[in-house]
C-alpha cells in the first residue's frame, strides 16, 4: 500500500511540474509582418527570432512560442486573442 | 491613403471618403462584438483549450469580457478619430504615436477577421467571392494594404 501512495505522489508531483506551451497557429488572414510584429512587441524577441517563429507558423502551422507554468500561459493566449492571432495553450507533453 | 512615418510614428492622411469608409467600418466591427452568436466572434475569440471544452469554456468566462473591452476601444478609438463632418474637403491628418498605432493594427486586424469570415475564406486564404468589385474584398484589401503600409513605417523607425 505504502508504495502504491508513494508511486502516486510522484506522479503527482510529476504532473505539477509539466510545463505548457503556448501556441500560435496559423491564419492566413494575418500579415506576416503582423505577427513577427507582434512577437517582437509583446515577446520581446529579436527580429531573426520573431521572423523564425513567424514562418514556422507560416509553413508549419504552428510554432510554441512561450512555456512556462498554466497560469502565464493563459495570459499570453489572452494577449494573443487581444492582437488577434489564433492562440491555444496546451500541456508541454500534449 | 498616404501612410508615412512622422517623427518616430505613423502619420495616416486620409481622403474624407476614405474617412467616412473608416469610420463606418469601425462602428460595424464594434456592433459586430456585441453580437452574441455571430459567427465571426469564434475567429475573434478562438478556443483558448484545442481538446478540452470545459476549460476552453472556463477560460473564455474570465477573460472574453476584457478582451472584447479591448476590441470595441480599439474600435470605437479608430471611428472616433476618423469621424469628419459633411462639409470637410480636406484630408484628415492622423499622427499615431506608440500605443496609438498599436490601437489602429490591433482594429485593422480585427476588421479583416470579420471580412475573412464574411468573404468565406477557406483554410488557404482564398474567398468564394472572388469578384474584384465586391466591397467586402476592396475593404479586406484595403485594411491590409493600411496595415502593411504602417508595419513598414514602423519596422523602419
Amino acid at each position: 500500500m505504502t508504495q502504491t501512495l508513494e508511486s502516486v505522489e510522484t506522479a503527482q508531483a510529476a504532473s505539477l511540474a509539466t510545463p505548457w506551451i503556448t501556441i500560435v497557429w496559423d491564419d492566413p488572414v494575418n500579415l506576416m509582418t503582423y505577427v513577427t510584429h507582434v512577437f517582437r512587441t509583446y515577446f520581446g524577441f529579436s527580429k531573426p527570432e520573431a521572423e523564425r517563429l513567424m514562418m514556422q507558423v507560416h509553413t508549419e502551422g504552428r510554432a510554441v512560442v512561450a512555456t512556462g507554468n498554466r497560469e502565464q500561459m493563459e495570459l499570453h493566449v489572452e494577449a494573443m486573442h487581444g492582437y488577434g492571432l489564433q492562440a491555444s495553450l496546451a500541456k508541454a507533453d500534449s | 491613403m498616404i501612410v508615412a512615418e512622422n517623427d518616430g510614428g505613423v502619420r495616416l492622411t486620409v481622403e474624407p471618403v476614405e474617412a467616412m469608409m473608416l469610420a463606418t467600418l469601425a462602428e460595424q466591427v464594434d456592433t459586430v462584438l456585441i453580437t452574441d452568436g455571430d459567427p465571426a466572434l469564434d475567429r475573434l475569440l478562438p478556443d483558448a483549450y484545442r481538446d478540452d471544452v470545459s476549460a476552453s469554456r472556463e477560460f473564455s468566462r474570465y477573460t472574453r469580457e476584457g478582451i472584447v473591452e479591448s476590441k470595441r476601444r480599439a474600435a470605437r478609438a479608430v471611428r472616433d478619430a476618423s469621424s469628419i463632418d459633411d462639409e470637410q474637403d480636406d484630408p484628415l491628418t492622423i499622427d499615431l504615436v506608440g500605443d496609438d498605432a498599436w490601437v489602429w493594427l490591433r482594429f485593422l486586424t480585427d476588421l479583416r477577421l470579420i471580412l475573412a469570415e464574411r468573404l468565406e475564406f477557406d483554410e488557404s486564404g482564398n474567398s468564394q467571392a472572388d469578384d474584384p468589385e465586391d466591397a467586402l474584398l476592396g475593404a479586406y484589401e484595403w485594411a491590409g494594404f493600411i496595415q502593411g503600409s504602417m508595419l513598414e513605417v514602423l519596422e523602419a523607425v
